[in-house]
């Protein structure tokens, strides 16, 4: 599978390898593809139980204001050329957020002007958006897709490079699910030494 | 005399020819599409005319095909109306009935997601039952398909068919008693239905739903309908002008026995039962004219020879 070092889908009845293309789908969908470096998934529909585990590669660099346009400070003004319209929304709302709404101008399509205040000497370096900081709500959206729908009682957990997530419709056997999420987080791991 | 349904595919020249030429043969118009040059007209007719008109449509390149989805009323029922089964593949699904003739419904259950906690509430059944046929989408999971179906065909009295993930031999074994028609190796995906594999699934549906739809013809035609609901449409439309001002697609829905009327029931149900239609004979006669259960539109029932001792 494009992007995914390992992934597996584990199943104690027929039909679990439909996940496979239910998981490249979605995955393929959200962009994630690409962050996600392995992702193990364990289903149960007799208890019910479903539990899946993943290791992501770093994500991708924070986009700063110089990644949108060119920055020229003079005569007490500050002036942004901008580059790529991606991020040009996100850096207005958190220029206006910082700076308030009277000092950020764009008089057209292209420009940002920032007047009266003091400018920041390192404008150029404030960070537009962190990409890290919804990257696991991300995960996990996608993972709920990915699982059977119904089951409504979830637990979640991420930090660092990994994330795991336990749902069920019925109360989530915390100790299951606690061994087969480190479990398949011990597979995954010898598998991508 | 039985009416086939068949769709003509075919120009805007000459068009307004085809629809008198259909009406002079007794046909009727179900459905009207048009897409830019090209108008699809969905029709029931006579089927020794059917010749005919293939006949007369030569020369202005119309094709003629039959369809046995047309003239029905299809309710494509999911367990809910979450990302899990939208658009894919209840939506394909919906889309390929639709262009294979028929007008079809999308349902979605309230509460119907889950094994144990799924449910179906009486207005979700009700509404169901206003249809011809029943196509339920559900899962991968052989043994959630057999509790989930087990709490959804409670009270379903139209014909079934149950769609999902393990093959046909498995969800027959697995439904006691049988119902109308199964499809297997359909579970829930999450792409468009683009490749051959995929349409070959769609295509089975549709096949199943025409072998259903096919016997129902034929045991309504044991005991024919009073009125057929082709015609009953063609009357309502002359009558009640305020059709054409209903912004609902498919404002009269022909069904196999009946019709759903997209105004409102309380103000215009008197007016319809009072409608004649030959001789004296009022629609209220041959028919049941129900309120129902989608918004406040009108269900029509034409209730059988057997019943009214009346053909019209």
């Amino acid at each position: 599978m494009a992007g995914l070092e390992y992934f597996k889908v584990d199943s104690t009845e027929d039909g679990g390898e439909n996940y496979t293309h239910i998981a490249r789908s979605v995955l393929q969908d959200h962009n994630l593809l690409s962050i996600v470096a392995g992702l193990h998934i364990y289903i149960d529909p007799k208890y019910p139980l479903f539990a899946a585990a993943g290791i992501i590669r770093p994500p991708r660099s924070a986009i700063r204001v110089s990644d949108v346009g060119n920055v020229l400070i003079e005569d007490g003004k500050a002036t942004i050329a901008v580059g790529s319209e991606t991020y040009l929304a996100p850096m207005l709302s958190m220029l206006w957020k910082r700076l308030g709404h009277d000092n950020v101008d764009q008089p057209d399509r292209f420009t940002v002007i920032i007047s009266n205040v003091e400018i920041p000497e390192d404008l150029k370096d404030w960070i537009v958006i962190d990409p890290s900081e919804s990257l696991f709500k991300d995960l996990i959206y996608a993972i709920q897709v990915i699982a059977p729908e119904g089951f409504k009682v979830r637990r979640e957990n991420y930090g660092k490079n990994r994330f795991s997530y336990a749902a069920s419709e019925n109360t989530v056997p915390q100790k299951l699910a606690d061994e087969i999420i480190a479990d398949c987080f011990a597979k995954m791991e010898a598998e991508l030494k | 005399m039985s009416l086939v349904p068949i769709t003509y595919k075919g120009g805007v020249y000459q068009l307004d020819e085809v629809i008198d030429y259909i009406e002079d043969l007794g046909g009727y118009i179900v459905q009207r599409h048009n897409i830019a040059n090209e108008v699809i007209l969905q029709i029931l007719m006579p089927s020794e005319d059917i010749e005919r008109l293939k006949v007369f449509s030569r020369p202005l390149a119309g094709e003629v095909s039959e369809s046995p989805l047309v003239g029905t009323e299809i309710a494509v029922v999911i367990p809910s109306l979450e990302i899990h089964h939208l658009p894919h593949s209840a939506c394909d699904v919906a889309e390929y009935l639709r262009a294979h003739g028929s007008k079809s419904n999308m349902l979605g259950m309230a509460r119907g997601f889950g094994k144990r906690i799924s449910q179906m509430n009486d207005e979700e059944r009700d509404l169901i039952n206003e249809h011809d046929v029943a196509v339920f989408i559900l899962g991968n999971f052989a043994s959630c398909i057999e509790q989930k179906f087990e709490k959804f065909r409670r009270g379903i009295n139209i014909p079934i068919i149950l769609t999902g993930g393990p093959s046909r031999e498995v969800l027959e074994q697995q439904t006691v008693p049988p119902v109308a028609g199964y499809v297997g190796n359909l579970g829930r995906f999450m792409h468009r239905t683009q490749t051959e594999a995929d349409i070959a699934r769609l295509d089975a549906v549709i096949e199943e739903v025409e072998r259903v739809v096919s016997e129902r013809r034929k045991e309504l035609a044991l005991d024919p309908l009073s009125v057929s609901p082709a015609r009953l449409q063609m009357i309502l439309q002359q009558e009640i002008p305020e059709i054409e001002d209903i912004l609902a697609p498919a404002p009269v829905a022909v069904q196999l026995n009946g019709l759903r009327l997209k105004l409102s029931y309380p103000e215009y149900a008197e007016r319809i039962r009072s409608l004649v239609i030959e001789d004296g004979i009022t629609v209220g006669d041959v028919c049941d004219v129900l309120p129902s259960r989608m918004r406040d539109y009108v269900l029509i029932r034409i209730r059988p020879l057997s019943e009214t001792n009346i053909v019209v």
